[in-house]
């Protein structure tokens, strides 16, 4: 089994930081470009990627082939977040890219993979208040469940904005523009 | 930055969504859990070696969680040879200390880059756990399953980083040429 999990991992891996890479989303400029609000190919790539998961997963999970398992909400979704926004800021990359980048050359995404396991290790230490504090009044993170109507009520106008933002960015700003 | 030669973003996002939604289907196919991979388990399980060396952390819900994820060890690892692997198949991989972007804006310090570097290192394996997630397992997966915890996570993501760039690189200039 173990070896199963090694092997499944470099696999998955290897494809992801390929297309990662292949993509160009994981330069530096075009991170910093896109919290700039001046190029959005990540943005593009991104919303691309969720409105087809989110409709291939929610017609594999209706024909009982897979069951989705939303991620709850809680504070530590606004608060972490937030966290996690400055530090993807000053890197410059997020934790995938960052990987990736380490493989093209790149010196200081090494620093970063120190600096994030450093991070983690710290959040475990402090998991104790943490977990008291801020993550133990989770809310179930279905929407679906939540709100309780037919999902695919939910699916189609949520797939319908995310390909309206696609197409506004893609209309108003141009992928290889120089911005810095 | 030599655009010329990436793929398209529609391709590399279907691509993706092909990966998580496979990715998914075996995963539950072995058992192994259910849920689309993340990459933040795979620094997690840096932390808990090195957490593991200390005997009192055995405890540690974190630590014990993490230790577990050598799947996503090895997805890390995976990704950063895929990432060499496309650089190089595509001509692109040019070794740097630092981004030419960073240089221009803050000049050729690679203290002052790690140590910024260091900081955001930090600040993202801190907040990827308290926020269920990193990009990949809030947005390009937890956006796919519209969970409410991962759209907070996501837009927080955004408007904290859009406020640090801004601080970063306050004036741009640059109009015509390709970066």
């Amino acid at each position: 089994m173990i070896l199963i999990k090694i092997l499944l991992g470099l696999v998955i891996g290897l494809i992801f930081g390929y297309i990662l890479t292949k993509t160009g989303i994981t330069k530096y400029p075009r991170v910093m470009g896109m919290l700039r609000l001046k190029d959005f190919k990540i943005l593009k790539f991104m919303m691309t990627a969720v409105i087809s998961s989110l409709i291939l997963f929610h017609i594999f999970g209706d024909l009982g082939w897979l069951e989705l398992s939303p991620k709850p909400l809680s504070w530590g979704s606004l608060i972490g977040g937030l966290i996690f926004g400055t530090g993807m800021g000053l890197l410059g990359y997020c934790p995938g890219t960052l990987a990736a980048r380490i493989g093209e050359g790149k010196k200081d995404a090494i620093i970063g993979l120190v600096g994030m396991a450093i991070g983690i290790f710290i959040y475990a230490l402090l998991f104790k208040p943490i977990n008291e504090i801020f993550l133990s009044g989770k809310v179930n993170g279905d929407i679906f469940q939540l709100i309780g109507v037919n999902k695919w009520i939910i699916i189609i106008p949520a797939a319908i904005i995310f390909s309206g933002i696609i197409y506004f960015v893609n209309k108003n700003f141009s992928d290889n523009k120089k911005i810095f | 930055m030599d655009n010329s030669k990436e793929w398209h973003w529609f391709t590399g996002g279907i691509l993706v969504s092909l990966l998580s939604v496979a990715t998914y289907f075996v995963f539950e196919a072995l058992e192994l859990k259910k849920y689309p991979f993340g990459v933040t388990a795979g620094f997690g399980y840096i932390s808990a070696l090195f957490g593991n060396l200390f005997g009192g952390l055995a405890e540690n819900p974190v630590i014990q969680k993490y230790t577990k994820n050598i799947l996503e060890f090895f997805l890390l690892i995976g990704l950063v040879i895929g990432g060499y692997a496309a650089s190089k198949q595509s001509k692109t991989f040019s070794p740097e200390n630092i981004p030419a972007t960073w240089e221009k804006y803050h000049g050729k310090s690679l203290t002052k880059r790690y140590l910024v570097v260091l900081v955001g290192g930090i600040l993202l394996g801190f907040g990827a756990p308290f926020a269920g997630g990193c990009t990949t397992g809030n947005i390009l997966q937890g956006w796919a399953h519209l969970s409410l915890g991962s759209i907070v996570a996501g837009m927080s993501f955004f408007a904290a980083g859009i406020v640090t760039a801004k601080i970063l690189y306050p004036n741009l200039g640059g109009e015509n040429d390709t970066n």
